[in-house]
């Protein structure tokens, strides 16, 4: 039974996986292209004064920061979507399983593919660093992109908590509250700043894993 | 574990609430706090004011004397020297000193530090400098050096370490006693300064070194401290009359400068002097060092002479943001506000302020009464809704929004 609620996730979200895996390794790799080119125009001792003592941010090049969110938002709409039409969730609801259960089993098998994606492009961001800079640089750019990645979680629980909601009015303020929270994730700053405010958004954007309990009680009861 | 995901939804709406309404109110009323500019003058010996008024710009005196800007820039000649110069109005000398140009421009310097400098996240690697590599311009290193268990020079082009290099550089500073590794390491790593002077280093138990590379080889010179002092922030200078390598602050509030060739630490006579929480400005002139202080809502001048003792001082203040109107409709609108950044910081954090003054408890006492009416009119029990009259009572406005956007009503 739950080997078939699994496939029928994995048959909702996978060419809109396959396409966000391609999207995130094309972002990374659109960086390192353009580090490549700028080793080659530039001497390499002033490339890491740049981004040693004028804020430069290797790592901001593209539209690498908002990706995990992009990734987020999209997996959320392809995976819960599907359900609100015609209310195809209560269907799962009338499994022999546990309501909750099979929610969870839905929340953490999107977060686990989000998670999957997000450490392909982690693991090819950081070794095509190890390349080209020192360790303290890259740790600081590590930290700088950690809440990136943790913006991709956030804004896929909190869009799966919209779209599963039954009522439009709280639809709309569900998403009033995403944006008030999403972009704390995303605020510019130097490389390394966000080093004190991580252990707080980690933990949030865990506790956050189970929300969809939330939408999913008052979708199951028919609230109107 | 509903229950549980309601509450957690709760809270990082408050949380979310808590960071972007103060910031629309503030970004919607806060008016500007615009501080005088303040400047001692050796001609008149006292203090020039410049202040911002609506109708353009005051210039005074403490006095109360009112100055064109002709007559204010005469006053402070070493400030506006170009201009002095150029309508001919330079005095010949002051103070029984003949005025060079020269001399003038020699003992000149300007020096800035703001909290900003300190609250910062460093990536831990400094280009060395060759001293005295007889070029008139000094040339960019090809690597760069951290000091962890050792010192370690890494080319930058291929990412590997000089071990040479480092063994060298790493065996002087033993020998000199440094205890690895280092707490700060301070320096001008520019290429765009009249020399080098290298970097003043702290060690891992708080011993100063200055260090710089002379002619491939380290040169290594251990300052000599009085116990117990230690230093939160070292900004080092590069000022024309190379009377000191650097202002040095130190752990409790108070400024030196470090001589240079001599390595002598002098102090200022001026107590409380913190760029962990104040913007310093120091300029130097041919007479008096101008110590600007400049608080969110005070600005502190203090003057000294060439010789470091202590002239004349004058302070001003104003209403802080929290006193004005919108400071104290602030207040009785919101408990407290989170932000993600702050000016006086590089840091990205929850930045959280609770408000000191109480005003906002009673707009939380009317928001918890407007949620009993909600609860009456909804028909629930009153008992499973106390923990969000708890959490309105505690964070006012933002978790009144908060437990209504999440509602309750499923669970009586």
């Amino acid at each position: 039974m739950w080997k078939s609620v699994i496939y029928k996730e994995w048959l909702k979200i996978r060419w809109f996986a396959i396409v966000f895996a391609g999207l995130g390794i094309l972002a990374v790799g659109n960086i390192f292209l353009r580090v490549q080119h700028d080793f080659t125009f530039n001497d390499a001792n002033n490339y890491w004064y740049f981004i040693l003592f004028q804020g430069f941010q290797y790592f901001g090049y593209g539209f690498f920061k908002f990706v995990p969110v992009i990734g987020g938002l999209g997996l959320a709409v392809t995976q819960y979507f599907p359900e609100t039409v015609n209310k195809r969730i209560k269907l799962t609801f009338h499994l022999p399983l546990k309501e909750n259960n099979v929610l969870f089993m839905m929340m953490f098998f999107g977060a686990f593919c989000l998670f999957a994606i997000d450490a392909i492009m982690f693991v090819l961001f950081t070794s095509l660093s190890l390349l080209y800079f020192p360790l303290e640089m890259i740790s600081a750019s590590l930290v700088s992109t950690a809440p990136w990645f943790l913006s991709g979680f956030v804004s896929y629980f909190l869009v799966a908590l919209v779209v599963l909601e039954p009522v439009w009015k709280y639809r709309f303020l569900y998403a009033l509250v995403a944006a008030t929270f999403v972009p704390i994730f995303l605020e510019s700053a130097v490389s390394g700043a966000y080093a004190p405010a991580l252990p707080l958004l980690i933990l949030f954007a865990v506790v956050l894993s189970i929300s969809l309990l939330f939408s999913g009680y008052r979708f199951r009861k028919g609230e109107m | 574990m509903v229950k549980i995901s309601r509450y957690i939804l709760v809270i990082i709406a408050v949380v979310g609430f808590a960071i972007t309404l103060p910031k629309l109110y503030w970004m919607a009323f806060s008016t500007p706090n615009r501080a005088p500019f303040i400047m001692y003058s050796c001609i008149e010996n006292d203090f020039m004011i410049q202040r911002s008024v609506e109708d353009g710009l005051l210039r005074e005196d403490t006095r109360g004397n009112e100055y064109t800007r002709e007559q204010y820039e005469e006053k402070l000649p070493f400030l506006y020297v170009r201009q002095l110069l150029m309508s001919n109005t330079m005095p010949d000398s002051i103070n029984g000193i003949e005025m060079d140009t020269h001399e003038i421009s020699m003992h000149r310097s300007t020096f800035r530090v703001q909290p900003k400098d300190l609250k910062t996240p460093a990536v831990k690697l400094y280009p060395l400098f060759e001293a005295e590599s007889g070029r008139a311009a000094l040339e960019m290193p090809e690597d760069y050096f951290r000091i962890s268990w050792r010192m370690e020079f890494v080319n930058a082009k291929t990412n590997k370490v000089n071990e040479e290099k480092s063994r060298l550089f790493s065996a002087a500073l033993y020998n000199d006693g440094f205890e690895f590794p280092a707490k700060s390491i301070n320096g001008l790593p520019t290429t765009r300064k009249s020399c080098d002077e290298g970097y003043l280093i702290i060690d891992s138990k708080d011993q100063l070194f200055h260090l710089k590379m002379i002619q491939a080889e380290p040169y290594v010179e251990k300052v000599k401290l009085p116990e117990n002092l230690k230093f939160k922030y070292i900004s080092c200078v590069d000022f024309r009359d190379k009377k000191y390598y650097a202002y040095l602050f130190s752990t409790d509030n108070e400024m030196y400068v470090l001589t240079q060739d001599e390595y002598e630490l002098k102090k200022f006579p001026i107590a409380n002097l913190d760029p962990e929480k104040d913007v310093i400005r120091i300029y130097g002139d041919l007479f008096n060092y101008d110590v600007i202080v400049n608080g969110d809502h005070f600005v502190n001048v203090y003057v000294l002479d060439a010789n470091y003792n202590f002239v004349d001082e004058y302070k001003e203040s104003w209403p802080a943001p929290m006193e004005k109107t919108e400071g104290k409709v602030f207040q009785a609108l919101f408990p407290g506000q989170i932000s993600m950044t702050n000016p006086d910081s590089n840091f990205v954090k929850f930045f959280t302020k609770i408000n000191t003054s109480f005003y906002w408890i009673a707009l939380s006492i009317l928001l918890i009464v407007a949620q009993f009416i909600i609860v009456r009119k909804r028909q629930a029990t009153l008992s499973k809704n106390i923990l969000d009259f708890i959490v309105i009572g505690i964070s006012g406005i933002f978790g009144f929004l908060a437990v209504n956007i999440f509602p309750n009503k499923f669970f009586d």
